[in-house]
């Protein structure tokens, strides 16, 4: 199994959703998050008044899929959430251990 | 075997949902006792030992989930007690351990029993209502009576104790009729609180419990009357709660209460939240009530007469830390003075005296005059002070009276993962927690929170009264059929008319309740890199700034109100971001605006023709800049180049207009001519027209008074210089050696190169100490740089100049290549101190 974690633009969530859920994807978990990359903080000027933003509002998700979907997953979030400028976020893919429903006990790909 | 005996019992009473809560107790416990009698029977314990139930337990209020607290009490002595009492314990909790009752038990003399209850108060207040399942009831007797004793004995430091208890769950978990998900037994206005009233009761001697209360005058009849349903009440739920999660959990989580419901026949969760919430209610006020005795009694008569008293309005009165007020002669007291009570309340920070209560239940109807709405305003303002009044108003039904919608949200449920709160409490604290930002802008003024742009809104709100309204209707309707927005629009309409609020003010308060989660979903949701988002909120808000300011405030005030999933730094820094956004739409369309009206009153004055050859050939930012006459002179001066023109405007100083075919090194020739002809320039403005001249207007001062007098010199000397016949660079030279010795030391020079700022020009920011030839000095390195200078601001700020240049290289591009930028910079600041 894999877990595959995106950091998007806040206002893409609906679209990553809507794309992972038509490919297949049963559940997610989503965190507001701040951060930067490349795209960095940057200081803006309201009144006269300095606000520095050292971070960027962003949305993380979490996907735990089977092997064989997550670059599926990963490609659809990819395709929803970029809009081609700075900031657009990234995904990645992390081997995952085991997983357990604690409802039921189930266990790997019958937890998914 | 008693065990499985005792299971399939203690099975059968929780599968049968007929026993509700005080039934349900009893049977368990009578199952209970009846099991404990038979092993208490089989071991055959010594004469000198007794079964006592503690807690609720020996109430008989057991819940499927409680505890079972059972005390071995006994009076063993010698070197094989301690062996006897394992011995027999073990025996007897077994068959309930093996039954999978969770219990708390013990085995302990009566003087043991006593020095613990004496440190701990848990242990005492568990020892104030025993009963006596099995043994020897003797010993039962004489430990409930020197535990009574002993409570008595320690009244101030247990009946301290209870009221803190009392004011900490109020904090945490929270009152139950404000919470969405409240504890029942822990929550404020729940379980806890009714028995810390008997245990007070017991601090006082017999009767005892609250009987004892109502004896004193802590408690009156009626009150404790009115405590009963509440407490029975929630005891049918906490029995059907557990009954519905088999656990032994107290909170009535929101997945639950649809089953809860069902299982105590109420229609639906919805009112069963909100019959709790009532009961809660009555339970958590009583009590506040009682306490407050309490800690005048602590005090004692010292402690209540130092202080005057202290007449706050007509009929209010500030007395031993209560507000009191008078009714008039007919029992009535008008509306005004129950706000202004209301404000003292707020102010200060005190409760009302409870007779005084009584008598604002005859509050009149409000006339909503200007002093009503003013001291409603004033009331919202005291934000977080203002809640327990608001509570204590809706308690006495003076509320309603004032606003009588109120009724609609008051215990109101809502069912979504972001609330914490019920519909009528997050009013409430929206209120509180906009007048917080209020108080963030008041302080701004003063200093402090520079930084802090949502302090600076806050300070610029013109009305922020109506962020106070907004913030307390704009969930009015919710639980209405339709969208809770526009439905609200329309409460909030009808409120703010009874309220005669202004038609201005109005209009902005309904808009408010309209639109109060725009900018909470368009920050969330849009993407606010795309300018139309920004201009579609400004177009919202009517493209008024003042609009959009409140909204902003009432977004975070409002998701601050909601709970911690509802705001956050990351869903705060994207509402800002909005924010400044819009606000810069708005200013742009404002400037559009401002452009337009110019445009039209100059084809007014001028005609049509005349009107164009004018705006056609200068960019928007030249119509900005000039008032209307200055423009329709600048038209005259367009038709007759070159032209040369001084005026004095006042106050010692001139304003220099040059009309001339624009080329490379103008502004140096003509910042030359300047300061050779004694004009210190403090502004400059350059323009440039499409076809090729140069519209440049400077402002400035001769602090000797000569070229007021004699302006025409100035112009010759222009005209002189720009015909080629002053060497300009050895006479501003000149000038400079005979002024430097009685000026200050020039300060350092900082030059700023910066190429994001403009898509077509880079951007030469240079701060230097005021001097002679100063813009000379930087135009001419411009020229020796070959570099061309588009638009130049000239600022002087007392000493301290600051002049930016828009410029770009001698091909007309702008300069970003890194190198360039860097040696542009380094090159100036080289000639600047040269």
């Amino acid at each position: 199994m894999k877990l595959v974690v995106g950091i998007i633009k806040p206002f893409k969530l609906d679209d990553v959703k809507t794309a992972v859920q038509e490919f297949g994807v049963q559940g997610l978990t989503i965190t507001e998050v701040q951060g930067f990359g490349r795209q960095r903080g940057h200081t803006e000027v309201y009144r006269g008044a300095e606000y520095t933003i050292d971070f960027v509002p962003k949305v993380k998700l979490e996907i735990l899929v089977e092997d064989s979907e997550a670059q599926g997953v990963a490609d659809k979030i990819m395709e929803a959430a970029r809009t081609g400028k700075i900031g657009d976020g990234k995904v990645w893919i992390i081997p995952i251990e085991g997983v357990l429903r604690i409802r039921t006990g189930e266990a790997g790909s019958d937890a998914l | 075997m008693i065990s499985a005996r005792l299971r399939d019992a203690r099975a059968a009473l929780v599968a049968d949902p007929s026993l509700r809560g005080r039934a349900f107790g009893a049977s368990l416990a009578s199952v209970l006792d009846g099991a404990l009698i038979d092993v208490f029977t089989e071991v055959e314990a010594p004469g000198e030992v007794a079964l006592v139930a503690l807690g609720s337990y020996a109430r008989r209020e057991l819940c499927p989930g409680s505890d079972v607290d059972v005390l071995l009490l006994h009076n063993l002595r010698g070197r094989n007690a301690s062996r006897t009492v394992r011995a027999l314990t073990e025996r007897l909790w077994y068959p309930l351990w093996d039954a999978g009752l969770v219990t708390g038990h013990g085995a302990r003399t009566i003087k043991e029993s006593i020095s613990l209850a004496d440190e701990d108060l848990d242990a005492l207040t568990a020892l104030l209502e025993v009963r006596h399942v099995a043994g020897a009831s003797d010993l039962t007797i004489e430990l409930e009576r020197r535990a009574r004793e002993l409570a008595v004995r320690r009244r101030g430091r247990v009946l301290r104790a209870l009221a803190e208890g009392f004011a900490a769950r109020r904090a945490r978990p929270g009152a139950i009729a404000e919470m969405l998900e409240p504890d029942l037994k822990e929550g404020s206005g729940g379980l806890r609180d009714v028995q810390a009233l008997e245990w007070a009761g017991w601090t006082l001697g017999e009767p005892g419990a609250t009987r004892t209360l109502v004896a004193r005058g802590f408690l009156t009849a009626g009150d404790l009357a009115r405590l009963e349903p509440g407490r029975e009440l929630l005891l049918d739920l906490r029995v059907a709660l557990q009954r519905v999660t088999g656990s032994r959990s107290d909170r009535l989580a929101l997945q639950e209460q649809d089953a809860v419901a069902e299982q105590l026949g109420m229609p639906d969760a919805d009112a069963l939240v909100h019959d709790l919430a009532s009961a809660a209610r009555e339970i958590a006020w009583i009590s506040a009530d009682v306490w407050m005795r309490v800690a005048d009694s602590l005090r004692g008569p010292a402690g209540r007469a130092g202080s005057a008293d202290h007449v706050v309005a007509q009929g209010v009165v500030l007395r031993d830390g209560r507000v009191h007020v008078e009714a008039d002669g007919d029992g009535s007291i008008p509306a005004l003075r129950a706000i202004e009570a209301a404000c003292a309340a707020a102010e200060h920070d005190v409760p009302f005296d409870r007779a005084s209560l009584t008598r604002l239940r005859a509050t009149g109807e409000p006339t909503w005059d200007v002093w009503e709405r003013a001291g409603f305003v004033r009331l919202l303002r005291f934000g977080e002070n203002a809640v327990p009044v608001f509570e204590a108003f809706d308690h006495e039904g003076v509320l309603v009276r004032l606003l009588p919608e109120w009724s609609h949200v008051r215990s109101r449920p809502q069912r979504n993962a972001y609330h914490r709160f019920t519909v009528d409490r997050h009013l409430l604290e929206a209120v509180a927690q906009c007048a917080q930002l209020l108080d963030a802008g008041d302080a701004h003024a003063t200093g402090g929170f520079e930084n802090d742009i949502d302090a600076i809104v806050a300070r610029a709100c013109r009305r922020p009264e109506l962020l106070l309204f907004g913030a307390l209707l704009h969930d009015i309707a919710k639980g209405m059929p339709g969208d809770h927005s526009k439905v609200g629009a329309q409460t909030a309409e009808r409120i703010a008319r009874r309220m005669r609020i202004d038609s201005e003010g109005r209009e902005i308060v309904v808009w408010l309740v309209r639109h109060h989660l725009l900018m909470a979903e368009v920050a969330t949701r849009r993407d606010l890199s795309d300018a139309t988002v920004a201009d579609n909120v400004a177009a919202a808000c009517a493209a008024d700034a003042e609009r959009l300011r409140l909204l902003y405030l009432l977004t975070i005030g409002d998701s601050r109100a909601t709970g911690p999933a509802a705001w956050n730094p990351s869903k705060a820094g994207l509402v800002r971001d909005l924010f400044v956004k819009a606000a810069a739409a708005i200013e742009r369309g404002e400037a559009r605006a401002l452009a337009a009206d110019r445009r039209e009153a100059l084809v007014k004055r001028l005609g049509e023709e005349r009107a164009s050859t004018v705006l056609d050939r200068l960019p928007e930012s030249y119509v900005l800049a000039f008032d209307v006459d200055t423009i329709c002179a600048h038209a005259a001066l367009l038709e007759s180049v070159p032209t040369v023109q001084c005026e004095p405007v006042g106050g010692g100083n001139v304003v220099v207009t040059v009309v001339a075919p624009d080329r490379p090194g103008l502004l140096a020739t003509l910042a030359g001519a300047l300061s050779v002809g004694g004009v210190n320039v403090s502004d400059a403005q350059l323009f440039g027209t499409a076809d090729g001249l140069a519209l440049d207007v400077f402002r400035g001062a001769d602090p000797f008074g000569r070229v007021v007098e004699d302006p025409a010199r100035v112009v010759r000397v222009i005209e002189r210089a720009l015909a080629g016949e002053i060497d300009l660079a050895t006479r501003v030279e000149e000038r400079r050696r005979s002024y430097a010795p009685f000026g200050e030391r020039a300060g350092p020079v900082t030059v700023e190169v910066n190429t994001d700022e403009s898509d077509t020009d880079t951007v030469v920011e240079v701060h230097a100490d005021d001097d002679v030839g100063l813009l000379y000095r930087l135009a001419s390195a411009f020229v020796e740089l070959h570099v061309d200078v588009r638009v130049a601001k000239v600022a002087t700020l007392g000493q301290r100049v600051v002049d930016v240049f828009y410029v770009r290289d001698a091909n007309g591009r702008k300069i970003d290549d890194p190198e360039a930028v860097e040696s542009l910079g380094a090159a100036l600041v080289a000639r600047m101190r040269a």
